[in-house]
C-alpha cells in the first residue's frame, strides 16, 4: 500500500502540486482536494510514525493526522509563498497530540506500555527457566519483539504503576500475614437495607385488612403457632392458614411494585 | 538567571552513533520523570531530544566524524527542564526557511522539534552545534 502511494506522489512535480492548490483555492472541487490529500499522505505517515511508541496504534495516529492534513489543505493559501509541508506540519502534529490528550486516562499509563511491561515480566520468567540465569534486557527485548529502549522504558515506567492484587498480603511478617487488602475495603452496611425494607413493610402492612394484619403480626413478629392465633381471633386454624396465605401474597405484591 | 544555583544537571557523553540515541532517550525519560510533567510531555521531550540527536548522528556520518562524542546536558530547575545537545559532528548546513517533504525530511524533523518544546535555540560553528531545548513544567502545555 505505501508503495502505491509513493508511485502516485512521484508523478506529481512541485509545479503540478502548486497548480492543483491554486485550482482548489478557486473551485473547491472535492476531487482536487482528495488528490491533494493523497499526494501529501506520506507527510502524515512520517509524522505519525514519530509518535507511534506511546500506546496508540500507528493506524489510529495516521487517521487523526489525515484529519489535520485535510484541514490544512482547506486552509492553505498558495499565494502566501509558504510551502505546503511547512504549513501543514503544525496542523497535523496538533491533531495527533490532541488525540493523545483526549485519550489519556487518569492513570496516564498507556495500555501498550502496560502490556509491554506484562510481556517483559513474563518473558523474563520464561527465559530465566530456559537459560538458567536471569535474561539480559536484550534477550527480553528480542523475546517480546520490542526495541531495547521500549523494553527498558516499559520495565521502568510499568513498575511505577504496578497494579496491586486485592489478595496481596499487607505485611511481610508471618504472624499477621493473613491480612489482605480486601479486608480493608469498605462495604455497604446491610443494616441500612434492612431499615428500608422494614419501612416498606410497615407501609404495606397498613394496606392489609385488620384481621390479616393481626395474623401476620402474631405469626411472624410474635412467632405464635397457627393454632394459638386461631384461638386469639376465635376462628378455625384452617381459616388462619388461608388468611395468612392471602395476606402474604398481598404483601408480596405490594412490596414488589 | 537567579535560579541557576538551584539547577541540578545530568550530563551524558556518548559516541555520536545511532545506537546511542536510544540510550539518551531513555536517560531523558528518567530525568524528565523527576519533574512535574505529564506522560505525554515527557514523551514530547524524548521525541524532541531524539530528533536533535538523530540530526547530529546523521551529520557525523556525512562528515566522517562518527568517532566524535555527543554530549547531552539536562538541567532541572524549579519550573523548567533545559536540555542542551552538543556535538562535534561538523558544520550544520543552513536549512532553507521553507522546504517540502520530499527534498528534506530533516527540515520537517527540525520543525517538529519546535512544536514539541517551548524554546529551541541553535548555535553552530565549523566543529559542530549546540541545540538548546527548554520545556516548562507545571502548566498545561499542548
Amino acid at each position: 500500500m505505501p508503495n502505491v502511494v509513493d508511485d502516485k506522489v512521484a508523478r506529481w512535480s512541485d509545479e503540478n502540486v502548486e497548480r492543483l492548490f491554486r485550482e482548489y483555492a478557486e473551485t473547491r472541487d472535492p476531487a482536487i482536494r482528495e488528490k491533494l490529500v493523497v499526494i501529501h499522505q506520506n507527510l502524515v505517515r512520517y509524522l505519525a510514525s514519530k509518535f507511534a511508541n506511546r500506546g496508540e496504534s500507528l493506524e489510529d495516529l495516521i487517521q487523526v493526522g489525515l484529519i489535520g492534513l485535510v484541514n490544512a489543505v482547506d486552509r492553505f493559501d498558495p499565494n502566501r509563498g509558504t510551502k505546503f509541508s511547512t504549513f501543514a506540519t503544525p496542523t497535523i502534529v496538533g491533531e495527533i497530540r490532541r488525540h493523545f490528550r483526549d485519550n489519556s486516562w487518569s492513570l496516564k499509563v498507556p495500555r501498550r506500555l502496560q502490556e509491554l511491561n506484562a510481556a517483559a515480566n513474563k518473558a523474563s520468567e520464561k527465559l530465566t527457566q530456559k537459560l538458567g540465569h536471569p535474561p539480559s534486557v536484550q534477550e527480553i527485548a528480542k523475546e517480546i519483539g520490542a526495541t531495547e529502549e521500549e523494553t527498558l522504558a516499559a520495565i521502568e515506567l510499568g513498575n511505577a504503576y504496578e497494579t496491586v492484587s486485592l489478595d496481596s498480603k499487607l505485611s511481610n511478617e508471618e504472624d499477621d500475614g493473613k491480612q489482605t487488602l480486601t479486608e480493608f475495603l469498605g462495604e455497604t452496611d446491610s443494616g441500612l437495607e434492612d431499615i428500608e425494607t422494614l419501612r416498606d413493610l410497615t407501609k404495606a402492612m397498613e394496606k392489609l385488612e385488620p384481621r390479616e394484619r393481626a395474623i401476620i403480626y402474631y405469626r411472624f413478629f410474635r412467632d405464635m403457632p397457627q393454632t394459638e392465633v386461631a384461638k386469639k381471633l376465635n376462628i378455625s386454624q384452617m381459616h388462619v392458614s388461608r388468611l395468612q396465605q392471602k395476606a402474604l401474597k398481598r404483601l408480596k405484591d405490594i412490596l414488589s411494585n | 538567571m537567579a535560579d541557576i544555583k538551584e539547577m541540578e544537571c545530568v550530563e551524558i557523553k556518548a559516541p555520536c552513533r545511532p545506537e546511542y540515541v536510544g540510550v539518551i532517550r531513555l536517560a531523558v525519560l528518567g530525568i524528565a520523570s523527576r519533574m512535574d510533567f505529564s506522560f505525554d510531555q515527557v514523551e514530547d521531550l524524548r521525541l524532541a531530544v531524539g530528533e536533535a540527536c538523530a540530526a547530529a548522528v546523521e551529520r557525523a556520518e556525512k562528515n566522517g566524524r562518527q568517532n566524535t562524542d555527543i554530549v547531552v546536558r539536562s538541567c532541572i530547575a524549579q519550573d523548567r527542564l533545559t536540555i542542551d545537545i552538543l556535538d562535534n559532528a561538523g558544520r550544520r548546513e543552513e536549512l532553507p526557511a521553507d522546504f517540502n517533504t520530499d527534498s528534506d525530511p530533516r527540515s520537517i524533523a527540525d520543525l517538529l522539534i519546535t512544536l514539541l518544546v517551548d524554546e529551541v535555540n541553535v548555535f553552530g560553528d565549523d566543529e559542530g552545534t549546540k541545540v538548546s531545548l527548554v520545556k516548562y513544567s507545571g502548566q498545561p502545555h499542548a
